[in-house]
């Protein structure tokens, strides 16, 4: 710290106070980006394996503020709270962000571990820092790799403790807020034709082959290949598609204005 | 020539010494040069050289000439001697062109002969003579030898004379289309003249014969067979076209070059046969499939020799037979009609099955190529129809139950084979299994078997077709039944004396798993049977702890002694559910319906069954109903027939016999098939899996339906369903990268 000119004091100082991170991270990051602070930030909170330094006893007071009064866990009055703090929407896909980043087990709790361990990745000790990175957490829906991984976790996340497949009902739920994100113009039609034609639970394989098909198949379904191995119930939501004549030319103008 | 000139030229020849001298050429010349003549006019004259030859001036005067020419070219005068011989011979031959060409009309020909032979006779001799010529002189210096070179001047002096050529052309030609009219032409003639032709070059033969022929041959096929199309049926066309190539290859042999025979058979296959090809098979009401259908072995053989000289000719015979043996066997499978007797469904297949062999045997030359289309055929539309399988078990039911009395072993194994063919045609094998499964249970629990070594001949056939697997349940079936005989006799011994009182009791132990899945339905026996089955249970269990005994009321029967209202009496067999429901009415008069399903407890559909049996079959009615309706309604009530009557003492009235399905049965069956092939199909997919580790979907769909092909086709949906459910099973993932591709997880 001797070594350094006074600005560059300064902007370490600033850089620990705004971060919570320890002098030796802070020198780090502003060397890495030629002192520019904001540059220097950026780089900061894109590395989210690094732990802050976060001081770990407020951590524990922003736990014990959520947490159940008779189960040693955050359950679903603590995450109302912690919404109403946030100022967020318990809907809010965020959640579903920050669930990820917590690596939580399943949806509506989170264990001790979990909350504390998320945070510290992030970087997180207060209320207002917590605040401040929802914007980023929301951002990172939009990284096409953070969402596949986002989108498979969610799987995990919304199905029953114990059961191999995830409800119907929820798997609809969850894909008409994630394909919002996404804008996916066939996701209504899958939906309608789950609960037309299938009625039962959907497994791991089908959801996550979903969203490769979401991705790679064109709505229109030009590209969409007979012999790809996709899974049956996809082959059958295609079959479903032209029988109802729901694939037809204003469907691709209608989506080629769009884009 | 006179004796005395000889003489002369033999003195000279003795005198002279031999000078190089340009007039000796000459002179010696001239000497030959007359010879020549004397050669020529020895022709003219009639003389046969063989007379003159066999008197010995005329050989003395031979070897005097050819001392002459031996001295010619001695002395190095062969240019003179050879082209002197060449100019003489053509002068000849100019006056012999001229005597052929005044010939009228039909002596043309024969003219024509005489000359050449005597030509051919006149070169031989000068051959002969100029024999040192031919050996020294023309090889030195290329010149034709005399042979080719007599033969060269007869054709270009000769034949090809303008005078000539034409006209020898268009004689010939004529012959033969007379010969083709039905007239007799002179044979030898023409042999010879031919022949002469082919002596003189191929190209010869070829130019002024060959070629005109075979042009004019065509035009006259062509007619003739447009002519027969428009008149003659398929079996009349094809005899004329046969006895035509017969014909030509008869002329060939006779007086053509044999390697003219394949030109001009190509010739009339073209233009009888290849051409009309198309017109012939679908010729209406004389064609192929009319020729089929009648059994008609001699037009389809000839139409089968006959159209294998063309190119296509037999593909066309073999795509006409087998799209109308599809078509017909379509309609056979597919006829609401047929399909009401299965037994005889299956014996129409078999009888179409020899038809069609016994063409192919007699008629096409067994050929394998007709073989194979015709078991493509029957493959293609018996798997159209999706009860075949259980149709051909029906058929080997019946031959196995009851068609085997005055039948030879012999026979039985020919029957056997016959379905077994049938059975190899099938695609859902494992249908079939299920169904014989079922089958072979009725008869070996109704007795009915006729004969146990048919029945084994054909589980071995059935294992060497599908391996071990398909048989071994059924061998268990009968393993169960040989043990349950044991297990009687054990009863017996034992028990003796306990149970002679009580009514005789026969039971098969069936282990389940061999045999067709049942649930055991309720059935409560008549007391006066309880017994005896309780004193059985006990008796088994002692022996064999640890097993559960159900007793199986559906699949029994019964012997009743009966007493009807005036006295007769009767001996009734009938099914346990029969003798249930009989037995109640040793305590009432009359019982409802309803009534009797309480006591009894049988379910309903095979309540009414039974009750129909036996009161609403003529000659079987040991029962009556009110009202007299045919069907068993819920609110009937029913009485012992005390008017009963049958001629014979023992009246059969309940048999579990092997009967076509129902349509909620056939569902049932179905379905069942379809839930066991999902194990059987995941098991291949695992198995290949296992040894290949990473394999795209595709090649596993390929793969699987590889292995299972021989019990039935996996519809490539179910397969995708089940990587899916093995996916979730976690026995498989998808490949992170590739999604199309599958890795097996150990």
């Amino acid at each position: 710290m001797n070594k350094l000119g006074r600005g560059h004091r300064d902007k370490v100082q600033q850089f620990m106070t705004i971060t919570g991170s320890s002098e030796k991270v802070a020198l780090q990051a502003l060397k890495t980006s030629d002192w520019h602070l904001e540059a220097a930030f950026d780089v900061f909170y894109s590395q989210t394996h690094i732990k802050s330094y976060a001081d770990t006893r407020r951590l524990e007071e922003l736990y014990n503020r959520y947490k159940d009064p008779y189960v040693d866990m955050i359950l679903v009055d603590g995450i109302t709270l912690l919404c109403n703090d946030l100022q967020v929407d318990p809907q809010d896909i965020v959640m579903l962000v920050l669930s990820w980043h917590m690596k939580a087990a399943t949806m509506c709790e989170f264990s001790k571990q979990e909350f504390i361990g998320g945070l510290q990745a992030l970087g997180i000790d207060s209320l207002e820092k917590f605040r401040d990175r929802m914007q980023y957490l929301r951002s990172e829906l939009k990284d096409e790799q953070k969402f596949r991984e986002i989108y498979n976790y969610a799987f995990s996340w919304a199905k029953e403790k114990g059961q191999k497949s995830l409800a119907l009902d929820t798997a609809i739920g969850m894909w008409q807020l994630l394909f919002a994100e996404k804008d996916w113009p066939l996701v209504e039609h899958w939906c309608q034709f789950l609960q037309a034609r299938h009625n039962k639970a959907i497994s791991r394989d089908t959801w996550s082959q979903l969203l490769e098909f979401a991705r790679t198949v064109d709505p229109t379904l030009s590209n969409y290949d007979a012999e790809g191995a996709w899974p049956y119930l996809i082959d059958e939501f295609v079959e479903y598609l032209n029988e109802n004549g729901i694939i037809q030319k204003d469907q691709l103008d209608e989506w080629s204005q769009k884009h | 020539m006179s004796a005395q000139k000889k003489r002369n030229f033999q003195i000279e020849a003795f005198k002279h010494k031999v000078v190089v001298d340009p007039k000796y050429a000459e002179k010696t010349w001239k000497i030959l040069e007359h010879a020549i003549h004397e050669i020529y006019n020895h022709n003219a004259s009639g003389l046969s050289f063989e007379e003159l030859y066999r008197s010995s001036a005329l050989l003395r005067f031979y070897l005097y000439i050819f001392r002459n020419a031996y001295n010619m070219v001695l002395h190095k005068f062969g240019e003179k001697l050879y082209s002197g011989l060449v100019s003489t011979m053509t002068l000849h031959l100019k006056d012999i062109a001229k005597s052929i060409e005044s010939a009228q009309g039909g002596s043309f020909l024969e003219e024509l002969n005489r000359k050449w032979a005597d030509h051919n006779k006149a070169l031989q001799m000068i051959r002969d003579i100029l024999m040192y010529m031919d050996r020294t002189f023309i090889p030195s210096t290329q010149k034709i030898p005399v042979h080719e070179l007599g033969l060269n001047l007869w054709r270009d002096n000769i034949i090809h004379s303008g005078k000539i050529q034409s006209r020898l052309r268009d004689t010939l030609l004529e012959l033969v289309q007379r010969e083709r009219t039905g007239e007799v032409i002179n044979r030898g003639l023409m042999r010879n003249v031919i022949k002469m032709l082919m002596d003189l070059g191929s190209s010869v033969y070829q130019e002024d014969f060959e070629t005109p022929f075979l042009e004019v041959s065509a035009d006259f096929y062509r007619g003739e067979s447009q002519q027969f199309i428009d008149c003659c049926d398929c079996g009349d066309y094809l005899k004329k076209a046969e006895r035509r190539l017969n014909e030509e290859i008869e002329r060939v042999s006779h007086y053509l070059d044999a390697k003219s025979e394949v030109k001009i058979t190509s010739v009339v296959e073209k233009e009888m046969i290849e051409s009309h090809m198309h017109r012939l098979v679908h010729m209406e009401n004389s064609g192929l499939v009319n020729m089929i259908v009648d059994d008609k072995y001699e037009d389809l053989g000839r139409m089968y020799s006959l159209f294998r000289r063309v190119p296509n000719g037999l593909s066309l015979i073999r795509d006409v037979m087998t799209s109308h043996i599809r078509d017909k066997g379509k309609q056979l499978v597919t006829d609401p009609e047929r399909l009401k007797d299965p037994v005889d469904f299956v014996q129409r297949l078999l009888d179409e099955k020899d038809k069609h062999d016994k063409i192919i045997n007699l008629a096409f030359n067994n050929d394998k190529t007709f073989q194979n289309a015709l078991n493509s055929s029957f493959e293609y539309f018996i798997n159209l129809n999706p009860r075949s399988p259980e149709f051909i078990s029906l058929f080997v039911d019946d031959k196995l139950r009851k068609g085997l009395k005055g039948v030879s072993e012999e026979d039985i194994e020919i029957v056997l084979d016959k379905a077994m063919m049938l059975f190899r045609f099938l695609q859902e094998k494992d249908v079939f299994e299920k169904y014989y499964k079922q089958h072979l249970a009725k008869r070996l629990l109704s007795g009915k078997t006729a004969s146990d070594d048919a029945e084994r001949s054909l589980i071995v056939k059935l294992k060497t077709e599908c391996g071990y697997q398909f048989t071994s349940k059924l061998e268990g079936m009968f393993t169960d039944m040989r043990t349950s005989q044991d297990t009687m006799l054990g009863f017996y011994r034992s028990m003796g004396s306990e149970i002679a009182d009580y009514p005789t009791l026969v039971v098969h132990v069936l282990t389940t798993g061999s045999w067709p899945t049942q649930s055991s339905p309720t059935c409560n026996l008549p007391p006066e049977i309880l017994g005896i089955c309780d004193k059985f249970r006990t008796y088994y269990l002692g022996t064999h702890t640890g097993r559960r005994l159900s007793w199986q009321a559906n699949m029994g029967s019964a012997d009743l002694k009966a007493t009807f209202g005036k006295g007769q009496k009767h001996e009734l067999n009938v099914s346990t559910y029969q003798m249930c429901i009989l037995m109640l009415f040793n305590n009432a008069d009359q019982l409802s319906y309803k009534e009797i399903e309480q006591a009894t407890e049988i379910p309903a559909l095979d309540l009414k069954r039974s009750l129909q049996s036996l009161a609403c079959v003529k000659g079987k009615n040991v029962l009556r109903k009110e009202p007299m309706s045919k069907e068993v309604a819920e609110d009937d009530a029913f009485f012992v027939n005390d008017k009963f009557t049958s001629k014979l003492y023992k009246v059969k009235v309940g048999t579990i016999v092997a009967q076509k399905e129902s349509e909620p049965e056939k569902q049932e069956t179905r379905q069942r098939v379809e839930e066991d092939r999902k194990p059987q199909i995941e098991a291949a997919i695992v198995r290949i899996m296992k040894s290949r580790r990473v394999l795209d979907h595709n090649n596993i769909v390929a793969e699987v339906t590889k292995q299972l092909q021989s019990r039935f086709l996996p519809n490539p949906v179910v397969i995708k369903k089940r990587i899916e459910s093995l996916i979730e099973r976690e026995f498989l993932e998808r490949d992170k990268t590739d999604r199309k591709l599958y890795r097996y997880l150990a």
